[in-house]
């Protein structure tokens, strides 16, 4: 082979540049074709000095992070209640699978408005993620719970027994806080992991000995013999509500008011929905989801819903989500799950009431 | 063996002939390697066999569920599938008329908000723009390293340690990088075939004889010249097996990458539904990108014995 080696860098340099440029517009039209056009940092970016003229505008596109879970949002996608509303902006829709993956999609850029709960929110605002509190798509009521085997008696019970929760979910906020409430250190339960369909295969192979989870793997795990011992309503009672969230990035908030607020409103039209017409809004979610209308409307009754009017209130948006998501974090803090809590103002500056104030009026 | 040209006219059976089957007996005892593209007029058993073990399956599947000893959940019933398939190909509008008499219109497009072949178009989109650029970097890049030697001894290490790496390792990376949107799934699709390329290009180009390179040069070759007419057509053969890796390698990779923002998608799809223990739709993905992956596995071979018709006859 040495011999066939000519010394010849020129060609080497012109095969490399070629192979470099070749990536280099690989990437550019990949690019191109799939990531977003109208990306509200760059067709805002001159109109921002404006002022006057920019609240009014629409985005070109606006990029929502849903999650399938039976509440509003998933009507207001079924229905393009905002396609609707705002004719002029193409509405992505991406389907994320846990808070977490929403955070994590807002922190790089790819996320104007996401689904999370509560628990993620919370840790969200203590990492600080540029993001705020704009709706309340439902409160948790029993669509997560506490299920073990029958053989079980109560939460004191289970030192020494394996539960599994996908963590840092609302559902394992909720876990912690009810073995706390009932003296039960959490350390000495063996909590694991778990994503809930993997959860669901675990209970069936008998696995673990518990679950803190939520539908439709819940409902199914009781049909399975499975024991509620304690529901996200029943800690509601005691102070420690879960939620649903729709946050929005700081950036398109302080951009994009206006389509904040059309977009708050048509979230308001899909809850009235949900308690005017039942049926109807089960159907709707069924067609979402790819279950029966039944099952549908029976997960439809697990969550609470809040109307603006009543979302803006003091124990809402209006100051007890903030302090919610301060105890939250406080709580999450002592259990070891985060860092730091942020000072409780964080908290507050983090909740904006103004889109579901237009919605409401 | 003897030449039976002077014996043409006779109506028996020739000598000659008869040798010639006698060898072929023999031949057919020995070990032969199945599955070559030698077609030897038993296309027709060979459809009926496959056609065979097909409906065995499909009646296997039938009965297993029919006795109903595992749960559907594990196990969807094959009319279950056939019925998601139906639903997948086909928009069904419904209209409803609420209490106050409003109506609303519930479009049910295919299966996920996308008809079947959407989401089969979307992951192979994303396969064939991976594999593009794998092919597109690979291909110079193996010739750099075997052609090169300072390029070989500064990049053949980071090369190696890329390969043993499983894609989905540096995938979150990966969106972090550039996004939860396509152009992280085909990064990660051509890095996932970027390394058998270039290897199988390496490979070839070291086994060409160093008599032919010599010979080359001789003739007053170029670089060039020696690379468009000696290393090219000698790499073919290795790179077209290292290309039928890489596809292989971007199939089982595409359902990982998604996980994340994979709708409208196959895998994307096939996730969702595990997620909500809808296992028919699972088995109809799965049933979906096997087919596809076989008939990208035939469409190479076809391409293959165009373009190498001496292969596997030398």
């Amino acid at each position: 082979m040495n011999h066939h080696r000519i010394r010849r860098p020129a060609l080497v340099a012109v095969v490399l540049a070629a192979a470099i440029s070749l990536v280099a517009v690989g990437c550019g039209s990949s690019d191109s074709g799939s990531s977003p056009d109208g990306d509200p940092t760059t067709t805002a970016a001159g109109s921002k000095a404006t002022g006057a003229g920019d609240s009014a505008g629409a985005p070109k596109k606006i990029r929502i992070a849903y999650q399938a879970i039976p509440n509003g949002d998933l009507i207001v996608k079924q229905q393009e209640l905002l396609e609707k509303a705002l004719p002029d902006t193409e509405i992505d829709w991406q389907l994320f699978d846990s808070g977490g993956s929403v955070n994590e999609a807002i922190v790089a850029g790819d996320i104007d408005l996401g689904l999370a709960g509560s628990s993620p929110v919370s840790r969200g605002i203590s990492n600080e993620i540029p993001y705020q509190v704009v709706w309340i798509h439902d409160v948790i009521g029993d669509a997560e719970a506490l299920v073990v085997n029958e053989d079980i008696g109560g939460i004191e019970d289970l030192e020494g027994k394996t539960i599994a929760t996908p963590f840092a979910s609302t559902a394992h906020f909720s876990l912690l806080a009810a073995l706390n409430d009932a003296g039960v250190d959490p350390s000495t339960v063996d909590i694991i992991d778990s994503e809930p369909d993997e959860i669901f295969a675990a209970w069936g192979q008998g696995d673990i000995d518990g679950a803190y989870v939520w539908n439709p793997n819940l409902a199914k795990i009781i049909d399975d013999g499975g024991k509620v011992l304690i529901t996200s309503a029943d800690l509601a009672e005691k102070g420690k509500t879960t939620y649903d969230l729709g946050v929005a990035s700081n950036e398109f908030a302080e951009k994009y008011p206006a389509a904040l607020a059309a977009w708050a409103k048509a979230q308001d039209q899909a809850i009235s929905l949900i308690e005017e017409e039942p049926e109807t809004a089960a159907e709707i979610v069924a067609a979402e989801l790819e279950i029966t209308p039944e099952e549908a409307a029976a997960q439809i009754g697990d969550l609470i819903f809040v109307r603006a009017t009543d979302q803006v209130g003091d124990e809402y948006l209006g100051g007890g989500l903030a302090e919610n998501l301060f105890a939250a974090a406080q709580f999450n803090k002592e259990q070891g799950e985060i860092e730091d809590v942020l000072d409780e103002s964080a908290y507050q500056d983090a909740v904006n009431a103004a889109p579901a104030e237009s919605a409401g009026g | 063996m003897t030449s039976p040209a002077p014996l043409a006219d006779l109506p028996l059976p020739l000598p000659g002939d008869d040798d010639r089957r006698r060898v072929a007996a023999r031949r057919s005892k020995a070990l032969q390697i199945t599955g070559d593209q030698s077609g030897d007029g038993r296309r027709g058993r060979r459809i009926a066999l496959r056609l065979l073990s097909l409906l065995a399956f499909f009646a296997l599947w039938w009965g297993l569920t029919r006795a109903g000893i595992w749960d559907e959940l594990f196990i969807p019933r094959p009319g279950a599938v056939w019925e998601r398939f139906l639903e997948s190909i086909r928009t069904k509008t419904t209209t409803t008329t609420t209490s106050a008499g409003m109506e609303i219109v519930i479009e049910k497009r295919g299966l996920r908000d996308a008809l079947l072949w959407e989401h089969w178009w979307a992951t192979v989109q994303r396969i064939l723009w991976g594999l593009l650029w794998a092919v597109l970097v690979g291909v110079p890049l193996g010739l750099l390293l075997t052609t090169v030697n300072w390029f070989r001894v500064v990049f053949e290490p980071w090369i190696d340690f890329l390969r043993s790496l499983p894609p989905l390792a540096y995938f979150s990376l990966l969106i972090i990088w550039f996004g939860i949107g396509d152009t992280s799934k085909i990064w990660l699709l051509f890095l996932a075939g970027v390394a058998p390329i270039t290897l199988s290009i390496v490979s070839g180009a070291r086994s060409i004889p160093r008599d032919r390179l010599l010979a080359a040069q001789a003739l007053g070759a170029s670089r060039l010249q020696t690379i468009r007419h000696l290393v090219l057509p000698s790499v073919l053969p290795d790179f077209f097996n290292g290309f039928r890796l890489a596809v292989g390698f971007a199939w089982t990779t595409i359902v990982a990458a998604e996980t994340t923002a994979g709708l409208p998608g196959i895998g994307g799809l096939a996730w969702v539904s595990k997620k909500t223990g809808q296992s028919d739709i699972v088995i109809l993905c799965i049933i979906v990108i096997g087919v596809t992956a076989v008939l990208f596995d035939y469409g190479i071979k076809v391409l293959e014995r165009r373009l190498l018709p001496w292969r596997g006859r030398g």
